[in-house]
């Protein structure tokens, strides 16, 4: 790194501009998807309404990105790969009230650093357009050049002179993954715009400007993820959470379908990933990462986002009650959700164990709908809103593979169902019945244990924990150590009903116990306890313990497969949770029930 | 083997014998009711492997003595269906390895198993039985039975601990929540002190084989098992092992407060609160205040309610909450026509007097508000 020309005593230099932005522009372009973010990034920021994405290698040999965009001059150009030069951004006041994507004028600058990059760019109302490169740091004249409306900007072989960074891409496939994890995300945050991408001149995705968020999600993940999805609209001084959730048995492993947008921008904060679990606690099953696709909008003088480069992280000026909007404004939104797994998926997992199949293309007859049936168009141009209307008669077909949900919205029915027999046990564990269009298989132990555990939280959120005294203690032997990982809880579990008390050294008294738990197996309950206060690492804050102490102990108190449930039992159940709402997954995260609708049948015996 | 019965005498066995049989065991054998004939009488046993009855039927005319194996639940719906039409008697006897039942112009033919398969039942040895009346053994398990634990709970309590100690039989059942003690005189002196722990299936079967209240009836407190003779049959439970908890010292001795009330009035104003108690509120709260008890229950998502009512009470004003299930529970058994509660703060015990000898021990709810 020592200047050469330099004698003996300096050892310290200036960088030259070239090193220093070759260095900088590790921090901005680590991968193609770093360069295909700024990219388009860029040509959001130009008011594109269409961006075109073409990639060779996955990026690594080829990103382009063509907008229809505002272009720039010549003037503009000449300036576009000087680092720190931009065009969103003037004095420092600006950056309290960011509002692009970009602004910290060193993408550019940093791209042509380490790739041979070129903009081809003509503004709307230019006769011709112009050119400029930037081939590894070396900046080229602006030169006159023809073109479309918009900007284009290739970068070639990215890395490709510097052999330390080169190294550390991984495999083509990988860094399209990569590519494609920033579009599908763009995709879903610029609704209005449209993007084609191409990958070695195959077209792998193709956006219209006109689809809706729900629309995108469909063409990226698929019909069923797109027509499961709960629309969320809430707000909250001056903030607003939009955005679609999805029932939690889409739950992945990975976070890929989880995406939060700020102001349009794509983000990756933790504190949002946090809300977004906090607010699936419980729905979904642990390890199981919900998939949600949410935007904020706030104004921009509440949010600080130049925290790092890659603008993943931002700062929120009022952390705190953000993080309770968001989780209480998810809870909510998902309260609303059809949790139930619905009979189709189940109509696959038959299909794979070769029980059932699936009417084959092509066979398909025109079907005939109940009179009366609706149909519920979510297609609609511009709108989350389902349109319901009435089908009569009339066979159809259905156009564009909208969902036809013979039974329109399921709130209608579900208000006069009065949740009545006739019930069929199946093997001391599930229950069937029929529904106004369609039946549904209740799992008894999961669903009692939903039901129980929110009544207990809403009587813990009321302040009014019942509990049941014992007549004489249960005294649970247990060992020293797990009497003293328990000594330390004993005030917080009598604040969920539980009453504990040492007695002796190797073993606790039981004197209470919460009223609802009414098949409670005290040594049981005692030994969860005593699991649950030592298998936490770190002490587990009061809340942790709750959730954890309520989901075990309200699984505990249940109806267990194979107890032989009465009509009156199955529908004092069925009552309870409805009253309880949310009860649609057990604490644990399985579904406590699964309807197969009138479709589902159809499809079951191939009328469809 | 073949024998001659009467109709209604045979349904009546089969009927009983068959309601202990189960219908599907690991155990084939244990599918079938066994019958045995001997001299003048016909002797069918059925069991579950945990009680087991024997079950006779005098007066029968026994042509070939013998034993055989038959389909309890088949055998027993053919006896039943018989039309009366085709007289008073049935003739059974065995053909090769069937069975065959026949009455009048109908009969039915049942293959048979080998009936040494059929596990050992003992007999009752009325060496050291001890005599009770027939409506007394009965009514202390009304008394009690409802409180004995279900599905959870220390497995002891899952029984009805019957004692004979100073000259009293007493039952007593508790789920840990709830303490129901019932005792009545024995007629004779100097028994026990003896003790079973029972399950209710057992007591349940008793039960249902005194049909004569006035009939003198024999326990048998054995090792392994509780057994009751009557005229007809004999029962057997198998005991449930463990400790029983030590419920004496549970009863409160002396309390501060007491309060009399009218049975009826009482259970319909718990009923009349208990309407808007959920299962996610199971407490009524009584509270006491010069002669007047009010009954206040509410529930997060129905509402709440109040009933008055006026009581003789003597103690400090107070209040004390409960399961109103467990109260109405007791109440129904309640043979008085005032009810006695005392209790010596929210958190202890309530002692309900349900009748002579007939003790009922809540434990209260509390609600930390």
């Amino acid at each position: 790194m020592s200047n050469p020309e330099t004698r003996h005593p300096t050892r310290i230099a200036e960088l030259s501009e070239r090193v220093r932005n070759q260095i900088a522009a590790g921090e901005v372009v680590e991968r193609p998807a770093s360069v295909v973010k700024e990219l388009v990034e860029n040509a959001l920021d130009a008011g594109a309404s269409h961006v075109q994405v073409d990639l060779e290698e996955g990026g690594i040999r080829l990103v382009r990105v063509v907008d229809d965009g505002e272009g720039m001059g010549e003037g503009d150009l000449a300036l576009a790969f000087t680092p720190h030069a931009t065009s969103k951004l003037r004095d420092t006041e600006d950056l309290e009230h960011i509002a692009s994507l970009g602004f910290r004028g060193e993408a550019l600058a940093s791209i042509g650093a380490v790739s041979a990059a070129s903009i081809l760019s003509r503004p709307r109302d230019a006769p011709t357009g112009h050119r400029i490169e930037d081939l590894w740091g070396a900046v080229g004249e602006v030169r006159e050049a023809g073109g479309p409306k918009g900007t284009t900007v290739e970068v070639k072989d990215l890395f490709a002179r510097l052999p330390a960074r080169r190294r550390f891409l991984k495999r083509p496939s990988t860094e399209l993954a990569r590519c494609l994890d920033i579009l599908q995300r763009l995709v879903v945050a610029h609704v209005g715009v449209g993007f084609t991408v191409t990958h070695g001149g195959k077209r792998v995705l193709d956006v219209e400007a006109s689809m809706d968020r729900r629309e995108r999600v469909r063409r990226l993940f698929g019909a069923d993820l797109a027509d499961a999805l709960q629309p969320v609209d809430a707000e909250d001084g001056g903030t607003r959470l939009t955005g679609l959730l999805a029932p939690p048995r889409f739950g992945r492993s990975d976070t890929t379908r989880q995406m939060w947008f700020l102001n349009g921008r794509p983000l990756r904060d933790r504190v949002l990933l946090r809300a977004l679990k906090e607010g699936y606690r419980g729905l979904s099953v642990e390890n199981r990462q919900p998939v949600a696709f949410l935007e904020l909008s706030m104004d921009p003088s509440r949010v600080d986002v130049n925290v790092s480069p890659t603008k993943s992280d931002v700062r929120f000026h009022e952390g705190r009650r953000m993080f309770g909007f968001l989780v209480s404004s998810i809870r909510a939104a998902l309260a609303e959700a059809d949790l139930a797994t619905p009979g189709e998926t189940m109509l696959r997992g038959l299909e794979r164990r070769g029980a059932w199949s699936a009417p084959e293309q092509g066979v398909r007859q025109p079907y005939l709908p109940n009179p009366g049936a609706r149909r519920i168009d979510s297609a609609r141009p511009g709108g989350d809103e389902l349109r319901v209307e009435e089908v009569r008669g009339a066979p159809f077909v259905p156009e564009n593979l909208a969902p036809i949900i013979a039974d329109g919205e399921p709130v209608t029915w579900e208000r006069s169902d009065d949740l009545s027999g006739p019930y069929l046990r199946v093997d001391r564990t599930y229950i069937l019945r029929a529904l106004p269009d369609g039946f549904e298989i209740i799992d008894q132990h999961a669903l009692h244990e939903r039901v129980t555990f929110e009544e207990w939280k809403a009587q813990l959120a009321a302040g009014r924990i019942e509990i049941q005294r014992l007549l004489v203690p249960e005294i649970v032997e247990l060992a020293r150590s797990e009497v003293e990982a328990l000594a330390e809880h004993m005030d917080g579990l009598g604040e969920i009903g539980v009453l504990l008390e040492s007695f002796g050294r190797n073993s606790v008294a039981l004197h209470g116990v919460p009223a609802l738990l009414r098949h409670l197996d005290p040594p049981g309950l005692v030994r969860d306890l005593v699991h649950l206060a030592s298998s936490h690492g770190k002490p587990p804050t009061a809340a942790d313990l709750l959730g954890e102490v309520l989901h075990s102990m309200s699984c505990r108190s249940s109806f267990m497969a194979g107890d032989e449930l009465s009509d009156a039992d199955i529908e004092a159940l069925l009552v309870r949770a409805r009253e309880v709402g949310g009860a649609k997954t057990c604490p644990h995260g399985r579904p406590t029930r699964v309807r197969f609708t009138g479709m589902d049948l159809e499809k079951a015996f191939h009328r469809r | 083997m073949k024998i001659l019965c009467e109709r209604e005498k045979l349904r009546e066995a089969l009927a009983v014998t068959t309601s202990v049989i189960p219908s599907k065991s690991t155990r084939p054998a244990v599918e079938n009711v066994s019958m045995i004939a001997t001299g003048d009488a016909l002797e069918l046993i059925g069991t579950d492997l945990d009680v087991a009855i024997r079950y006779r039927i005098e007066d029968v005319k026994t042509d070939e003595p013998g034993s055989v194996l038959v389909p309890a639940r088949v055998a027993a719906d053919f006896v039943r269906d018989l039309p009366a039409a085709n007289g008073a008697t049935v003739t059974m006897r065995t053909h090769g390895d069937n069975f065959i039942i026949e009455s009048g112009e109908d009969s039915c033919e049942l293959s048979t198993i080998d009936p040494d398969e059929y596990p050992d039942v003992a007999s009752f040895d009325e060496a050291d039985s001890v005599p009770v009346m027939a409506a007394t053994f009965t009514r202390l398990v009304s008394r009690t039975g409802f409180a004995a634990a279900r599905e959870a709970g220390r497995y002891a309590m899952h029984g009805i601990l019957t004692q004979c100690e100073n000259d009293e039989l007493k039952l007593v059942a508790t789920d840990g929540r709830r303490l129901a003690i019932a005792s009545a005189a024995l007629e004779a002196d100097g028994v026990g002190p003896l003790q079973a722990i029972v399950p209710p299936k057992g007591m349940h079967l008793f039960c249902k084989v005194l049909d004569d209240p006035t009939e003198r009836v024999r326990l048998q407190f054995g090792d392994s098992q509780f057994c009751l003779k009557t005229s007809k049959a004999e029962v057997f439970a198998r005991l449930i092992d463990g400790e029983f908890p030590r419920y004496d010292a549970v009863v409160p001795a002396s309390t501060e407060n007491r309060m009399d009330a009218d049975t009826a009035t009482l259970t319909q104003k718990l009923k009349l609160v208990a309407n808007v108690t959920s299962p996610d509120t199971r407490a009524v709260r009584m509270s006491l205040d010069k002669g007047q008890l009010t009954i206040f229950g509410r529930s997060l998502s129905t509402g709440e309610a109040t009933a008055h009512m006026n009581v003789e009470f003597e103690g400090s004003p107070g209040m004390i909450s409960f399961n109103p299930d467990y109260l109405l529970d007791g109440l129904k058994n309640c043979e008085g026509d005032t009810v006695c509660l005392e209790f010596n703060d929210k958190a202890s015990p309530g002692k309900f007097t349900l009748g002579e000898n007939y003790v009922y021990v809540v434990m209260p709810i509390t609600v930390d508000i």
